[in-house]
């Protein structure tokens, strides 16, 4: 099956599935993979903290780094991944031009998902972020492959 | 070469659609106070299919109405004159940014989606700041990107030398006027002039990626502005421009901005973005 994750979801499988997300500007993208349960999830985070809006985060904790990666760790061991196989890869977090603070959301998310992941002894195996470019991720869950195209261009992440 | 290209891209602003018949009466009609709500229905009671969407639009959770509204005469006493205009006209574009939208590599109803979201998100930039705006913010947000229509067919035969200049770090609208001669700011702008809109729209629309430029500073200008970089942050209708486009300091100053502001707007834009497209989703 191919699932479409979009802004603020998450979609979890298995062997023979997709996942795919657009778009990814400001936004974390998170793919987890185990490979030998062949499991995986994918992410698609917009902000880094719930405690901006504690309503919506109650209502659906993939919009925030901080309740979306807990949650989508929690979804795939439920479908038999196991945290020591478990490769995570990031994408995304990206930002406009110019230097206001403002607008570094995309930062402040990959600082938010790196301080999870280091309190939880996870380590980030490969990551594809910043700049001002937009992203597609297209994550096969068969082999764990995870293609990033941007501007027409695609790479192995 | 560019001479002869700019004249082409002049030559599709002269030929694009003039506005909707429906749209146009009832800007004129709300320039007169003596109007009354069953003179809407007069001119509309002849585009059944616009009535349906303006209705539709009406009873989205965004306007928060308290029960079913039925008609428009209804919808004028609830939501006021200036709404439903600008539902009209949301209705009338709507046909036009439905489309994909080639050089911008924007899948069909993504510019809708971008636009719906600059709209609600610049609306919501007034009410978390506590700033007063004209109501043309709606339309205005709603058609700044407008432009790209037309220009999006020249964008992608350009796109070779745009890309190169922008990956040396150039806005992606500077880039798109360094080769093309005009941008699509620009043509939007000079596509509602033709339709005779309001100046403040106008400029609004001009000025959406570049405000510091403009010879006036405005409060629709200042907003427009940070709502179409957040709407392409949280990736609605992020096409291949990406997020190359740079905010300016001085108007967030102005607006006196903040990140909680702007992390809150932000994460209330999306269910109105998918509640607004959604009436349309079914034409
Ligand atoms: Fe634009
Ligand atoms: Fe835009």
């Amino acid at each position: 099956m191919r699932y479409v994750v979009v802004v603020a979801d998450m979609k979890v499988g298995k062997n023979g599935d997709m996942l795919v997300t657009h778009a990814l500007g400001s936004c974390l993208g998170l793919m987890v993979y185990d490979p030998e349960a062949q499991v995986g999830g994918l992410l698609h985070a917009m902000l880094p903290l719930s405690r901006i809006n504690p309503e919506k985060a109650a209502a659906n904790p993939f919009m925030f780094v901080d309740t979306g990666v807990p949650e989508l760790f929690k979804k795939v061991y439920d479908l038999g991944g196991q945290k020591k196989r478990m490769i995570a890869k990031a994408a995304g977090c990206g930002r406009p031009l110019g230097n206001d603070e403002l607008f570094k959301i995309g930062e402040r998310n990959y600082t938010v998902l790196k301080k999870l992941l280091w309190k939880n002894n996870i380590l980030l195996d490969a990551e594809d972020v910043g700049g001002a470019a937009s992203r597609t991720v297209h994550f096969d869950l068969s082999t764990g492959q995870i293609i990033i195209s941007s501007n027409g261009v695609k790479r192995d992440l | 070469m560019r001479p002869k290209q700019i004249d082409r891209i002049m030559a599709e602003v002269k030929s694009f659609p003039g506005m909707p018949g429906a749209a146009a009466k009832l800007l004129t009609l709300s320039n007169n106070s003596d109007a009354d709500a069953s003179q809407v229905e007069e001119i509309l009671r002849y585009d059944p299919g616009l009535t349906a969407n303006i209705l539709r639009l009406t009873n989205s959770a965004y306007f928060g109405l308290p029960s079913k509204v039925g008609s428009v005469k209804q919808a004028v006493v609830l939501l006021g004159w200036k709404r439903v205009i600008q539902l009209v006209i949301f209705s009338c574009v709507n046909a036009l940014m439905d489309k994909s939208v080639a050089g911008y590599d924007l899948p069909p109803g993504e510019l809708r989606r971008h636009s719906i979201a600059v709209s609600v998100a610049a609306e919501d930039l007034v009410k978390e700041l506590k700033i007063m705006a004209p109501p043309e913010i709606f339309t205005a947000a709603l058609l700044h990107d407008l432009g790209k229509l037309v220009l999006g067919g020249f964008v992608k035969d350009e796109m070779e030398k745009i890309e190169s200049i922008a990956s040396q770090g150039v806005p992606f609208e500077a880039a798109e006027h360094m080769v093309l001669g005009t941008d699509h700011a620009e043509i939007g702008a000079q596509i509602l002039k033709n339709w005779s809109f309001p100046s403040e729209i106008v400029s609004a629309v001009r000025w959406h990626h570049a405000p510091d430029a403009a010879d006036e500073t405005n409060m629709l200008i200042d907003i427009v502005h940070v709502a179409n970089v957040l709407s392409l942050m949280i990736g609605i209708g992020v096409g291949r421009e990406g997020l190359q486009h740079e905010p300016s300091p001085l108007v967030t100053k102005r607006l006196g901005l903040n990140i909680t502001d702007l992390e809150k707007v932000a994460s209330r834009t999306l269910q109105w973005v998918n509640e607004m497209s959604d009436v349309f989703v079914n034409d």
